[in-house]
């Protein structure tokens, strides 16, 4: 059983997660990542969540989750010694992964014709927020600005009547995943065309783009009937929200006729459910103001896992509102063996998603925890020429 | 030379997350053939938008965005002879898609240990909500449930408030493009070494994936992000502040130190930067409120393409929140190329999202609309899977190709 992406070398530079979680997807299929972090460290060791609250550079659960099966190795891209050491990395490298942000690619030393004469089968793939060109390119950004940038955050937030309120966030730095994604995809393309062509290229993903790639059905509503699509539109189908059991919340969503009848026989078939305002999944969003009313008070006494498993049984298509505990303890994920115990010494040992598919003939494998600071800077560059007295002169100039 | 160009795609999907992992495919030179029938019509044919708001399974906006570049052979299922076909257009394929429920593809004779019989180096992929195994995996999964299955909600709203949605049916397109990076991955171990192989992907897994650092934190300390609306754990002011004119709102976000002063100083405050109160990041999450309500008086006077403005100019992270008609008339998005428009018979030429990723040496491109509804059957039959006249009248008279 070898992996899927046994022998492709990739460098990864920039910070926290969109250029991250791309090189750890092609990690985990077994790439050989090299993760270059400036001297003092990828800002997601920072960032946390901590074992008992406590910060420390080598126990950040983001850094620790992101960076699986890498190895690491810091170098100061900003310094001609360290451009010219990343450079001699990217002679032999399959794949360069970065997020640095456009206005500072070419202070970085990402310059992709100056690296592509070096290397000519070198793929580079830079995530931007908005690309290489347009009027937009140099624009500063955050997960917020993006996510709203690409017309996500507009779709999202307290529903009618509650105009005042803002449009609302996802959890997490969603636009960097989705940035990461996008990333996987093209660089494995990339990769996949160096068959035939024998050369490398250029890849460029914009964040924004990505996400306006993903607005479902939302965005066509402009083109096709000139109307806009916000978060204070009334659903046109009911139900489909969330309800508060005694131990939690569930979402229902029952928008079949036939479920809404089975939906009805499990809470035993109330009188208030046989009336004309609630005949058809039409008329139950039309009146959806008194229907959540009678609804809410039956869930209020349902135990959330009794009644998912109930509907369900049912072919009712409900869902718990999961809390990570209620994730790390499903019966079902245990049973998949989705979770991946990560243990690195002197770290209390963390549960993170594992394996996100499962290949029958190359599988995902955790091999090792996210690099120490620095670990494998020694043995990386010697492989590039660099002897342990040129080491000890890069240390003592921080550049390493 | 497009990347996938001469990758062949046998494509059982539906709805969104399927369809949206074969879209990247086609965006990367892939033939990928839908296998639709009329009488099981893809929910994405029957929802709006739709030109004047007619209905029609041609003209649905929903259907044309995520399956442009596609072919359509239709083909019923359900009936034997469409199996044959459908295996025969296997046989001539290098990847297969589904999104079945769990055990559909089997039931029909389409399972994995068939097909690899069928094309034994093939790489198919099962995308499902919950996956191939499990206790759980013959449960029903809708895409707007699998926001609250995966935790997300839990995570999500604003402070004080229940869980809350994301706006869209976040799952499926998380999970189309965790197949798309699968499926990739096999195509280059398959050309490495001739294997093919059976892919499981369990969306409710893919949505996980993307909480990592939760879970983390779960693991570690039994405890969860409270929900917090907009703001953040390591960035203040950051939110999203009301401005001039019909919901007109910008996303403004201070990095640091450095950021907060270049915006005191934008709003015409620059001696907030040192005020005690808001002069370190846990000074401002202390004053946050305050912090807010200030941002609030400034941006609501204000246009919100002059806030972005002043503030980009300023260095600052700030960006209007785009309704869709605003991406639609975007000058950056425009003068990108991002937007495809094609002609399609039924609908005419329309504005679609296109391939956020340029391949400078292999350029990839939209190359034709969204099929109507078994456009290709008889170019696929004829063209692909070589029969003759006799046989596709005789499949057609006995009501297979609907």
């Amino acid at each position: 059983m070898g992996s899927a992406l046994n022998g492709i070398r990739v460098l990864e530079c920039g910070e926290l997660v969109s250029a991250a979680y791309a090189t750890k997807l092609l990690a985990d299929l077994g790439a050989d990542v090299i993760k270059i972090e400036p001297p003092g460290g990828d800002r997601a060791r920072r960032h946390g969540p901590f074992p008992r609250d406590v910060s420390h550079p080598e126990h950040s659960g983001l850094f620790v989750y992101l960076n699986t099966n890498k190895r690491g190795v810091t170098l100061d891209l900003t310094q001609a010694r360290g451009r010219a050491l990343f450079d001699r990395l990217a002679a032999s490298a399959d794949l360069v992964v970065h997020n640095i942000p456009p206005p500072l690619m070419s202070a970085h030393g990402i310059e992709y014709e100056r690296l592509a004469a070096l290397n000519p089968g070198l793929v580079v793939t830079s995530i931007t927020p908005f690309g290489l060109s347009g009027p937009h390119r140099d624009y500063a950004f955050t997960d917020l600005t993006l996510w709203n940038a690409g017309g996500v955050a507009y779709l999202n937030g307290g529903g009618p009547g509650t105009d005042d309120l803002p449009p609302l966030r996802a959890y997490g730095p969603q636009s960097e995943y989705q940035g990461a994604l996008n990333g996987a995809i093209a660089s494995l393309a990339a990769l996949f065309a160096r068959l035939r062509t024998g050369r490398g290229q250029h890849v460029v993903v914009s964040i924004q783009e990505c996400l306006v790639a993903i607005l479902e059905l939302t965005f066509e509503f402009f083109p096709y009937m000139g109307l806009v699509a916000s978060r204070l539109g009334v659903k046109p189908i009911q139900p489909l929200d969330f309800f508060e059991c005694r131990d939690g919340w569930i979402f229902i969503c029952c928008v079949e006729e036939h479920q809404w009848q089975r939906f009805v026989e499990l809470m035993g078939s109330p009188e208030w459910a046989a009336m004309e305002l609630f005949e058809n999944r039409l008329s139950r969003a039309a009146n959806w103001d008194a229907l959540k009313l009678l609804l809410q008070e039956w869930t209020k006494e349902q135990s959330v896992a009794e009644l998912y498993m109930a509907a369900q049984h049912r072919r009712i298509p409900f869902a718990p509102v999961s809390t990570m505990g209620d994730l790390l303890a499903s019966e079902h994920l245990q049973a998949r063996g989705f979770f991946a115990l990560v243990s690195q010494p002197g770290m209390p040992a963390v549960h993170v998603p594992g394996a996100p598919y499962r290949f029958s003939a190359t599988p995902w494998e955790l091999r090792s925890p996210a690099p120490r600071l620095g670990e494998h800077t020694a043995d990386v560059l010697a492989g590039v020429g660099v002897s342990a007295g040129e080491l000890g002169v890069l240390k003592r100039e921080g550049i390493v | 030379m497009q990347p996938l160009e001469g990758i062949r795609v046998a494509d059982f999907t539906w709805v969104w997350a399927g369809p949206f992992c074969t879209l990247q495919l086609a965006h990367l030179g892939a033939e990928v053939i839908r296998i639709e029938s009329g009488n099981r019509t893809c929910v994405t044919r029957l929802l709006p938008p739709w030109p004047d708001g007619t209905p029609g399974v041609n003209r649905s906006g929903y259907y044309n965005q995520y399956n442009q570049g596609k072919l359509s052979l239709a083909l019923d299922l359900k009936r034997p002879e469409a199996i044959v076909v459908a295996k025969d257009l296997i046989a001539r394929s290098d990847v297969v898609c589904e999104n079945f429920a769990a055990g559909v593809m089997e039931r029909m004779g389409l399972g994995y240990d068939t097909v690899r019989q069928v094309k034994p180096d093939v790489i198919m992929i099962s995308l499902s909500g919950y996956g191939a195994t499990g206790p759980e995996s013959e449960f029903v999964s809708y895409g707007p449930a699998q926001v609250p299955l995966s935790g997300m909600s839990s995570l999500t709203g604003y402070a004080g408030w229940p869980p809350m949605h994301v706006g869209i049916s976040y799952g499926d397109p998380t999970g189309g493009l965790h197949g798309a990076v699968a499926v990739l991955a096999a195509l280059l171990h398959r050309a490495r070494t001739g294997e093919g192989q059976y892919i499981d992907l369990s969306q409710q897994e893919t949505s996980i994936a993307v909480l990592g650092d939760a879970i983390a934190g779960q693991s570690w300390n039994g405890i969860q992000p409270a929900r917090n609306g907009n703001r953040d754990p390591h960035m203040a002011p950051h939110g999203v502040f009301r401005c001039n004119g019909e919901q007109r709102w910008v996303a403004i976000a201070a990095r640091d130190d450095d950021d907060w002063r270049r915006l005191a100083d934008a709003m015409g405050r620059p001696e907030l930067a040192t005020e005690p109160r808001f002069a370190t990041l846990s000074a401002r999450q202390a004053h946050e409120d305050e912090l807010e309500a200030m941002l609030r008086e400034w941006t609501a006077a204000r246009a919100a393409e002059d806030v972005v403005r002043l503030l980009q100019d300023a260095g600052v992270p700030a960006f209007v929140s785009m309704s869709n008609s605003d991406l639609s008339l975007d000058a950056h998005l425009q003068e990108t190329g991002f937007f495809v428009s094609l002609d399609h018979p039924e609908v005419g030429r329309r504005q679609h999202a296109g391939i956020p990723w340029r391949l400078t040496g292999t350029p990839c491109a939209v190359r034709r609309a969204a099929p109507c509804l078994g456009e290709h059957t008889d170019d696929v039959l004829r063209r692909i899977l070589g029969y003759d006249d006799a046989r596709i009248d005789a499949l057609r008279r006995d009501g297979v190709l609907v």
